[in-house]
């Protein structure tokens, strides 16, 4: 069993708080995606899990032993690391032997020779070698077992790298980015064999990225974090189809959620020039909001793009067209619905809709957005909080 | 690990790193409490520990007993025409070394580290002999010339590896503008490396500063002796009172020590990124 | 890992392209001729000089005069009765000096190496013995090691150890050890900041690996830090060894080789043979023998780091 509880876990560097009062529970058996930008304070925390960071505040619990004063070597943990982190003057097999040695340390194994033959004489022995190259097999590295690690590939190493941590056979799995090192077709075959290596070892893993590709496609439960701070933790789908805020709402998804400035009119809302209808629930929740702002969320793959001053329709200007194939990227500048977006440099005029196949579309074709409010999420522009999701 | 291991570890850690920096900077301590140290009490025992103030005038009494003066100065001119004429000789060949590659460049990056292999003691009579034929002997200049056969390969190497640090595409922006690669060398370049060129003066400066044997040999004028050899006829005898002996040891060390602090991080650097190579 | 990494320690810059086709093939050469000149002049010619003296029979008080004696000098060097007693103390000497300066050295860069208030000072500060002026070092060592007023026996018989009135520089079996304690003392500054500027090359990942794996302090040690560390290291003591071959003023200052040879290395016998002795031909023969043991040093030296290089993988 590796469930894993965080309770209130912070950690300050002086006056800034790089984690800040983070709980989550975990259940055994989860592959927990901590998502984030940069600086999020993703990787602090995990290395806090590891015991490579020092807790400031709180507690880390491991099904029912308190871990978080423990040091690294004692938590049952293993970490797969950005840059793989192999010993480079070690042959793949002694990298991969390493854990188990250090295992069975005793004090006396430092004296020069003694030590040097036990050490000898417990890689050769049977149960470790057999594991080694269980392991080995698994990972397909059996062939490159007496190589150097800079003689191997980027996702060679990669594999000595999870070899190195399965063989441990550790209740939890900590991966920091393990694959931003990778080129992107290697990336995508290294994460069906990490979700594949889950699968087999069962254990509890903890995996960081800034990717939200990886997380959506490997993560039984997501922790989207920014500032220290988890802004929601649930499955894919839950962040997906109810962001508890703006900012999980633009961070999740390729393209975006556009969000619209929208105000409660009678029974619809309000978009810029056009009043549209609105499931009741969420009409009624938007006659709560404060001040009566609400941004409403709709995905581009929910405004379909039909004639201009078409009825019911948000009036606007092709600015960019992109065609990937089977869809085609949108850009539109409304004429006078606005926008919510705060990323850097984006103007409040401009949002993203898919078109499917290729569309004959040009920039300055003038077009009407037809919204389906039905899986829309509304928003208090005030506070980004959600306020209701259908 | 607990805070409390944590803690002690850490307080042992200090007081050992203490401990070095005591046995580092004690005996120029020491030099500097002899010189203090009144005659009555040099050679009483147990021997005095801290310095005493009353003495102060023992320097005033080392520039008048001993030529004191006369050898900083001559020590000081040596040094400076061994710094200027040893990085004078050193920036081309350390840029060539970085920058070409052409035949015979493993053959001179062989010969200057194949003379640090060879003793001044045993160079010194071939040395006398040819700069006797030179007339250069008991001149300072002739020393200079001599001290700087000797500092300039580390020099060059010390250059060599900050210049292999500066990247090719502002030399080669210059290019486009004209420059000759000369321009390229005294302009461009040696600003950008300015920190490991001062390193470098530092360094032979004091090898010149430093420097005893050749000095011994090939000075006889009093009036040309450098400090080192000066000094090192007050080596092990008494006779002339310690704490003047002490007073004047100091005066000629200080100057090195103090330098040195100032450029060690460069001159650092400046070695490694020379021997990182393969 | 340390901030305070000297610049300078930069990647260097990728390809260097030989002299440009409009300058003339002759312009490195036109770049390290004045140097190579000099120093064929200053230091390859009187090599060559002293090969050729090691041949003769040359007085110090008729330089010119030289009698061809073939190979005698080097047959009388080998059969002296005091021969082997210079090359055990060369050997004695140069291997003590590296190996504890490098042990020193390498204790005080770890200690170095971990945070703490004021280590930038400290890093600075422990380089003094390493600045000063060996005429001054073996000034006041000197002086420190006087059997009756030196603050050194001070120190001993404050410790306890009765007989602290030794004859340090005085005494055969004392003197060796206080010429090393004097050279280690100016030398292990260099090794520590040689080694120190090694460290910050160990990847804290690395160690944290490590240290995950259950490593405790002396396995990451010996699993991470000495295998990074280690090429520079040897290096470090390649140059150790050859500079203790060559040491010449910290000796001959402080006792002259004495007592009874005790101290005297090829480097000091070179120079008492020479301008003592006015030998200059012996002396040459000695001269010699220390650069060949300096180029077998470095001939293994070399060899040694290629093997280690080819099987790395890096050749």
């Amino acid at each position: 069993m590796a469930s894993i509880r965080l309770q209130g876990v912070t950690r300050a560097f002086g006056p800034k708080l790089a984690v800040n009062d983070i709980n989550l529970d975990v259940a055994d058996g989860e592959f927990l995606v901590l998502l984030g930008p940069s600086g999020c304070g993703k990787s602090t925390l995990l290395r806090m899990l590891a015991g490579l960071e020092s807790v400031s505040e709180g507690e880390i619990w491991l099904d029912d032993y308190r871990v978080d004063q423990l040091p690294p070597s004692a938590r049952d943990m293993a970490f797969v690391f950005q840059s793989y982190a192999l010993y480079p003057h070690m042959t793949v097999r002694r990298n991969i032997t390493f854990p188990l040695i250090m295992r069975r340390h005793r004090w006396w194994f430092h004296i020069p020779v003694l030590g040097h033959l036990a050490k000898r004489r417990i890689e050769r022995s049977p149960e470790v070698r057999e594991l080694v190259d269980r392991t080995a097999g698994i990972l397909a590295l059996t062939e490159m077992l007496d190589r150097l690690p800079k003689t191997l590939s980027g996702g060679q190493r990669q594999r000595v790298a999870l070899g190195r941590a399965m063989v441990r056979k550790p209740q939890v799995f900590l991966m920091d980015e393990p694959l931003s090192n990778l080129d992107a077709k290697l990336r995508t075959a290294m994460r069906g064999e990490i979700i594949k290596l889950h699968q087999q070892v069962g254990g509890t893993f903890v995996y960081v990225t800034h990717d939200q590709i990886e997380a959506m496609t490997m993560g039984t439960k997501i922790a989207l974090m920014r500032d220290g701070v988890v802004q929601q933790f649930g499955t894919a789908r839950e962040i997906y189809t109810d962001p508890v805020n703006t900012y999980v709402a633009r961070f999740i998804g390729t393209p975006p959620m556009n969000l619209l400035a929208a105000a409660p009119e009678g029974e619809g809302l309000r978009i810029g020039e056009v009043v549209l209808p609105l499931p009741p629930a969420l009409a009624a929740a938007a006659r709560k909001a404060p001040n009566r702002a609400v941004l409403v969320g709709v995905r581009p793959s929910a405004l379909s793009v039909a004639a201009a001053d078409s009825p019911g329709t948000i009036a606007g200007e092709v600015a960019l067209v992109e065609h990937i194939g089977a869809e085609s990227l949108l850009s539109v500048r409304l004429a006078q619905a606005r926008t919510a977006h705060e990323e850097e440099g984006m103007s409040h005029d401009e949002v993203m809709a898919t078109a499917p196949g290729y569309s004959d579309l040009e920039p300055g074709a003038r077009v009407g957005l037809r919204p389906d409010l039905a899986d829309a999420v509304l928003f208090s522009a005030e506070s980004g909080k959600q306020l209701a999701a259908a | 690990m607990t805070t409390a291991t944590m803690r002690w570890g850490h307080a042992l850690r200090i007081a050992a790193v203490l401990l070095i920096l005591a046995a580092a900077g004690f005996p120029i301590y020491w030099m500097f409490v002899t010189s203090l140290t009144p005659s009555a009490e040099l050679f009483a025992v147990p021997p005095r520990i801290l310095p005493t103030w009353s003495q102060r005038d023992v320097y005033e009494e080392a520039f008048r007993a001993i030529p004191v003066a006369t050898w900083l100065a001559n020590s000081a001119l040596i040094a400076a025409g061994t710094t200027v004429l040893s990085i004078g000789l050193a920036i081309f060949p350390a840029y060539a070394l970085s920058r070409f590659r052409f035949r015979g460049k493993g053959l001179m990056g062989l010969g200057l580290f194949a003379t640090q292999m060879l003793p001044e003691a045993m160079l010194v009579v071939p040395l006398y002999a040819i700069f006797g034929q030179l007339a250069l002997l008991n001149t300072l200049g002739g020393l200079v010339l001599a001290n700087t056969a000797f500092s300039v390969p580390v020099i060059t190497w010390l250059l060599k590896g900050a210049i292999d640090g500066v990247p090719i595409d502002i030399e080669e922006a210059a290019r486009i503008d004209g420059c000759t690669r000369v321009g390229i060398v005294l302009s461009i370049v040696l600003p950008l490396v300015a920190p490991s060129l001062a390193a470098a003066a530092v360094i032979a400066f004091f090898h010149g500063w430093n420097e005893y044997v050749l000095a011994q040999t090939f000075i006889s004028q009093e009036a040309l002796r450098p400090a080192s050899v000066g000094l090192a006829s007050f080596v092990g005898e008494l006779s002339t009172p310690v704490h003047t002996v002490m007073a004047v040891g100091l005066l000629y060390t200080i100057p090195a020590v103090v330098f040195y602090l100032f450029v060690q991080r460069y001159v650092v650097a400046g070695m490694t990124a020379g021997s990182v190579k393969g | 890992m340390s901030q305070d990494v000297a610049p300078g320690a930069v990647r260097p810059a990728a390809a260097k392209p030989a002299a440009r086709p409009d300058e003339g093939r002759w312009v490195p050469y036109l770049f390290i001729g004045p140097l190579a000149l000099y120093l064929l002049l200053l230091q390859f010619y009187p090599l060559v000089q002293e090969l050729l003296l090691s041949f003769t029979s040359t007085s110090l008080l008729s330089p010119r005069d030289h009698t061809y004696v073939g190979l005698d000098n080097y047959r009388n060097l080998i059969a002296a009765s005091d021969f082997h007693q210079v090359l055990l103390v060369t050997f004695v000497y140069t291997i003590a000096c590296v190996v504890l300066a490098v042990g020193l050295g390498l204790a005080a860069a770890m200690l170095l190496d971990q945070p703490f208030r004021g280590r930038g000072v400290a890093r600075a500060l422990v380089t003094i013995p390493w600045a000063a002026p060996p005429v001054a070092v073996a000034l006041v060592f000197v002086w420190i090691f006087n059997a009756q007023y030196g603050v050194f026996n001070f120190v001993l018989r404050s410790l306890g150890f009765e007989s602290g009135q030794e004859n340090w520089l005085d005494s055969p079996e004392l003197a060796l050890p206080a010429i090393l304690i004097t050279t280690i003392w100016q030398i292990f500054p260099f090794a520590a900041v040689v080694i120190l500027a090694a460290l910050q090359g160990v990847s804290s990942e690395l160690r944290e690996a490590a240290i995950i794996d259950g490593a405790d302090r002396l396995s990451v040690f010996g699993a991470v830090v000495w295998p990074t560390i280690r090429p520079s290291v040897a290096l470090l003591a390649l140059f150790l060894t050859i500079w203790s071959i060559r040491r010449f003023d910290l000796i001959w200052l402080m006792t002259q080789g004495g007592p009874i040879g005790a101290t005297e290395t090829l480097v000091i016998k070179l120079y008492r043979e020479g301008f003592v002795y006015r030998d200059l031909g012996q002396a040459a023969s000695v001269g010699m023998i220390g650069v060949a043991i300096a180029l077998l040093v470095t001939f293994v030296y070399f060899h040694f780091t290629r093997r280690a290089e080819i099987a790395e993988g890096r050749r």
